[in-house]
């Protein structure tokens, strides 16, 4: 090792520079270097950030610029039509609210039970192993491949009619299941045990200490995984498209049995229109759809925020 | 009678089972006996009992019925009249269906229209034979838990026990699904590769889907190779999107985690969420719109002659775009697991933060980000509507990123648009290609898995 | 025979203190031996200088670091209340109290790790040589070389025993070429008493050794930047007893090598191994002096109270 920087015994003045390699400005130079490199790996990941939002930036303008003018009351209320002045998304919306209520009415409920008996009453053994492996398999599972399951199963076995909104919220309820799943799980294992003790304690059955009180501490966890699973299949559209939702409609779904389209599809039906006016409706569209997104996200963060418990 | 009326005739027996249990029950109270459970549990017993079995039976008929119908209607002597050929008889059943739920007004075929009354009467015939039983089961199982209830009777374990066999249902229908999934997938693919050789689907390089509508139909070669479409999906989402995302998702994570002070992370982090939750929808659109005349163009200038308005550049770059927020969130996640102590024995001794993050932190944190990186390729591989609206429909083997090429999942939307003819090898196709992401889907996600369970540190 | 002054009340730590300090003071005149066995005092030349008044002069002459009136503000809490103190180079000097009363908090100023904690104010002066540390011209890579830190709980790099110690020479570029990389290894892990336990396995994790022996590979990666200070903070907290008397043992090799500051909850172990103790509490520094005296002859109640266990 280089450089013996002080003696035991007296010499130096005690306020003196020591001389060692860091203090003759011998490692100026490489520090500085150093330094330079630091400044610019910052930089590079304020770069990296900066384009990111710069893209989401660019995006949300291209559609709001090419859109906004289309954002009539008519555009809001009318139907589906060949002519793109005479075009709107009332149709695709009903359609989406529609399927969207099987899904919730579907997911939800088999999701937070689901969740409840994984993290409350199931016994570790093999079998609860292969659900668990199940759901968190399926969470990443494409989404066209629910499509498939829904073209096979719902439509080709069970007959349901095609390009309803039956058929379609069935098909993304088995898709949202799952992300309801682990985000139950994720807030029924954030409630302390002190309180099932403490029910236990008074003497509640296991159900009810689950059903009455560990499920509403959990209900805002729950709530928020719902609502960001219900954006996203709003969101959704190449399992729609395999259930047959590719096809014009003319008037909005009366129940849930009627062909119908929805948003994102009514979005792809028109991108591929040739005539130059869709462009338009497409983008005016799309500026609804993102709207709904934002709402929902922001609710469910608003939510999360609010009723968020630290325990 | 309809099975709706059925349905409803249930429920009120099932509702009228239980006000009378509660009734019965608070009466026991009152007369001064301690119950076991509270009379409420003694009423939603009974209602169970009398609803659940009667309604599962009605499940099981329903289906059980139509083929009951359909071959009721086939021993008719108008039944036997019909046609042989298969697809052909089924779409006059169905059309004949049709008519008599009232559906629709006629169909294309004429033996359709006389079918339909037949249809009607048989439908009602069985209908009213179902509805009656299912009545009957209600009727005989409310009486049955009626018998049941006492002062001992413990009803909230019964009640709970129901709760139970739900709970279970519920998580069963998880592997329900996923086993739903592989033998779908599977079934349909064995028919497929009943009539296209494993082999040549597996390794061959052409892809020409025609099949032959009719039997008779000429021209009917189909080619069904699908090399180059695994090609396009890996050049689009492995590669070029990974090339996009991994950098920048990465020096994303690093700089809201190690440099951004903690207001702007505040902002940063949901501005990136809000990017993970566009449509892809709505990303493929703008690709096609915006981004790819541009990276036309850009090829245009360069010299690329075949640049071509639907390159694999353009949906690869906004693919890449669109994961940037998973490869950032699992990359925060394993650079927040270091621990501080890691990184404050490198600041002692007189590292700068960069140094710190390159030699100790992320090679502490790699296993993670390796398993993100994974699993932001399975997302990617899977996408498909970027792909759908910005990349082509022409099966291209190319390494030129300004060329277009196809993905599976394009393919399988091409494949299932159009006229369907269920059973040609050319809707099939679809499945088979369905199965084979799905299979690999699963093993990226599985290996993710075990990379970070493997080499993850165990920080205590 | 010293007859040292009888302190009021007799207890197990002073006599500890005198007799370990006078050990200490032999051994290192005659050879090392294991501190824990107390031998009868022998006095040797240096032992008498350091028990005599120490002089004003000398300890200027010495004074490495020195600390005056320093304050410490985590946002708007004062954790640090005016602090004087001084780190001799040529001395272990320990800092006491009980927890929580800012004993860390103040060695993290010393080698400015606090800069990392946001929200960290420091006020006061540091100087390290007479150079102020907190000068806006001090470039805080090269000080925290010159200044290394051990910390509580041993926190080796998750790579091999050879990377742990040459990770420091490597980013500051101390080595020309890896045979001069190999000895600079080398020297530091004899320097920390490793050597010969590692040099077989020198590609194995760090983390997979004992936790003495960890703790020992921190204190070789410090040495190998060349500091001429080494912070401890709290180094054997987490270890057992064996491994903390070999760690005690190195610490006494390694003075006089460099200045050494060591904060410590254990009174005992403060008076086994420094020269110098500031005693602190609640963020004040109540008082500060040699070993001895604050052990046996203590001037402030509060000490004399922490001393005898009034209080923990």
């Amino acid at each position: 090792m280089s450089s013996a920087p002080h003696s035991m015994s007296g010499g130096q003045a005690s306020s003196a520079l020591v001389q060692s390699r860091w203090t003759d400005g011998s490692m100026d130079a490489l520090v500085r270097k150093r330094y330079a490199s630091e400044r610019r790996f910052r930089a590079l990941g304020f770069a990296a950030v900066a384009l990111s939002v710069a893209f989401l930036a660019f995006l949300l303008a291209t559609m709001v610029a090419k859109g906004a003018s289309g954002l009539t009351m008519g555009f809001l209320t009318g139907s589906d039509s060949t002519d793109p002045a005479m075009a709107g998304v009332w149709g695709a919306l009903k359609g989406s609210f529609l399927t969207i209520i099987v899904t919730m009415a579907i997911a939800l409920p088999v999701g937070v039970l689901s969740a409840l008996y994984l993290e409350e009453f199931a016994p570790r053994n093999r079998w609860t192993d292969l659900i668990e492996v199940s759901i968190n398999n399926l969470a990443a599972v494409p989404s066209i491949i629910f499509g498939l399951l829904g073209l096979a199963v719902f439509l080709n076995f069970m007959h349901l009619p095609r390009s309803a909104p039956l058929v379609g919220g069935l098909t993304l309820a088995l898709m949202t299941m799952p992300v309801i799943v682990i985000a139950g799980r994720n807030a029924v294992k954030a409630v302390p045990p002190s309180i099932r003790d403490a029910a236990l304690g008074v003497g509640a059955s296991k159900m009810q200490v689950v059903f009455h009180h560990v499920l509403p501490l959990a209900l805002p966890g729950i709530l928020t995984g719902t609502i960001i699973g219900m954006a996203r299949a709003l969101g959704e559209t190449a399992p729609l498209l395999m259930i047959g939702m590719r096809a014009f409609i003319a008037s909005p779904p009366q129940g849930i049995t009627d062909p119908s389209s929805v948003l994102p599809v009514q979005i792809f039906l028109w991108s591929d229109e040739v005539d130059r006016a869709f462009v338009e409706k497409t983008s005016a569209a799309i500026i609804v759809l993102l709207v709904f997104m934002l709402l929902m996200n922001g609710l469910a963060i608003y939510l999360r925020n609010r009723f968020e418990r630290r325990w | 009678m309809s099975l709706t009326i059925a349905l409803v005739a249930i429920l009120l027996v099932a509702a009228a089972a239980g006000f009378f249990a509660y009734r019965k029950v608070k009466g026991l109270r009152r007369s001064g006996e301690r119950l076991n459970s509270l009379p409420i549990y003694h009423a939603v017993h009974v209602l169970l009992w009398a609803a659940a079995p009667a309604l599962l039976f009605l499940a099981v008929w329903s289906p059980v019925q139509n083929m009951l119908v359909e071959q009721a209607v086939l021993a008719t002597p108008a039944g036997r009249a019909l046609p042989d050929f298969e697809m052909q008889r089924d779409s006059i059943l169905e059309e004949a269906r049709d008519i008599a739920l009232g559906a629709r007004e006629a169909g294309f075929n004429p033996e359709s229209t006389t079918l339909a009354p037949i249809y009607k009467s048989e439908m009602s015939r069985f209908a009213l034979a179902g509805g009656l039983v299912s009545i009957l089961i209600s009727l005989v199982a409310a009486l049955f838990a009626l018998r049941r209830l006492g002062v001992q009777f413990r009803a909230r374990t019964a009640v709970e026990r129901w709760l139970t066999v739900l709970l279970v249902g519920a998580s069963l229908i998880a592997i329900l699904t996923t086993l739903g999934i592989v033998l779908s997938l599977l079934f349909e693919s064995m028919r497929f590769f009943s009539m296209v050789n494993a082999g040549e689907f597996l390794f061959g390089t052409t892809w020409s889907p025609q099949t032959a509508i009719r039997a008779d139909q000429a021209g009917s070669s189909g080619a069904f190779g699908s090399v180059p479409l695994f090609w396009g999906t890996v050049f689009i989402g492995a590669i070029i999107a990974m090339i996009v995302a991994v950098p920048l998702g990465l020096m994303c994570a690093i700089f809201l985690t190690q440099y951004a002070p903690r207001k702007l992370r505040a902002w940063l982090k949901p501005i990136l969420e809000i990017l993970a939750g566009v449509p892809t929808v709505v990303y493929g659109y703008f690709a096609a719109l915006t981004v790819a005349p541009i990276v036309r163009d850009f090829g245009l200038a360069i010299g690329v002659s075949s640049a071509s308005s639907e390159s694999a550049l353009a949906a690869g770059l906004v693919m890449g775009i669109m994961i940037i927020p998973f490869v950032s969130s699992m990359a925060d996640d394993s650079i927040a697991a270091v621990p501080q102590a890691m990184r404050d024995g490198s600041l002692a001794l007189g590292a700068t933060q960069s140094e710190t993050i390159k030699k100790v932190i992320l090679p502490a944190a790699l296993p993670g980000v390796v398993g993100g990186v994974l699993l932001a390729v399975s997302r990617a591989i899977g996408e498909t509507m970027i792909v759908v609206m910005a990349a082509g429909l022409a099966a291209n083997l190319t390494l030129n990123p300004f060329e277009s090429v196809t993905t599976v999942t394009t393919q399988i939307v091409q494949l299932l648009t159009g006229d369907q003819e269920f059973d040609s090898a050319k809707t099939l196709a679809a499945f088979a290609l369905g199965l084979a992401l799905f299979v690999i889907t699963l093993i990226l996600n599985l290996i993710a898995l075990r990379v970070v369970r493997k080499y993850q540190e165990a920080y205590e | 025979m010293t007859k040292e002054k009888q302190s009021i009340v007799p207890n197990p730590v002073t006599s500890t203190a005198v007799a370990a300090e006078a050990a200490a003071d032999q051994r290192d005149t005659m050879g090392g031996e294991s501190p824990i066995e107390v031998r009868s005092v022998d006095l040797s030349q240096d032992a008498l200088e350091d028990q005599t008044a120490a002089s004003s002069t000398d300890d200027e002459r010495t004074t490495k670091m020195r600390a005056r009136d320093v304050h410490v503000f985590y946002g708007s809490n004062e954790a640090i209340k005016g602090v004087d103190v001084d780190i001799h180079d040529d001395k272990v000097t320990a800092f006491i109290g009980p927890s929580g009363c800012g004993k860390s908090t103040f060695l993290r100023c010393l080698n400015r790790m606090n800069d990392t904690i946001a929200g960290a104010r420091v006020t006061g002066s540091i100087s390290l040589d007479g150079q102020d540390v907190y000068a806006s011209d001090m470039d805080v890579v090269q000080l925290r070389a010159r200044v290394g830190m051990v910390f509580q709980k041993p926190n080796p790099f998750p790579k091999s025993i050879y990377e742990n110690v040459a990770y420091g020479p490597r980013i500051h570029g101390l080595a020309n070429g890896k045979s001069e990389l190999d000895s600079i290894v080398e020297g530091s892990l004899k320097r920390a008493g490793l050597w010969d336990e590692v040099k077989d396995r020198l590609d194995e994790s760090g983390t997979a050794l004992s936790g003495g022996q960890q703790q020992r590979l921190c204190i070789a990666r410090a040495i190998a930047v060349d500091p001429e200070v080494i912070l401890m903070d709290e180094p054997c907290s987490a270890l057992d007893p064996i491994a903390t008397a070999k760690i005690e043992e190195l610490i006494h090799e390694l003075r006089g090598r460099y200045a050494i500051a060591i904060v410590t909850h254990n009174m005992q172990q403060a008076a086994r191994v420094s020269q110098r103790t500031a005693f602190f509490h609640l963020g004040e520094m109540v008082e500060y002096g040699r070993t001895k005296d604050i052990f046996t002859n203590p001037r402030q109640q509060r000490t004399q109270d922490y001393i005898t266990g009034r209080y923990g």
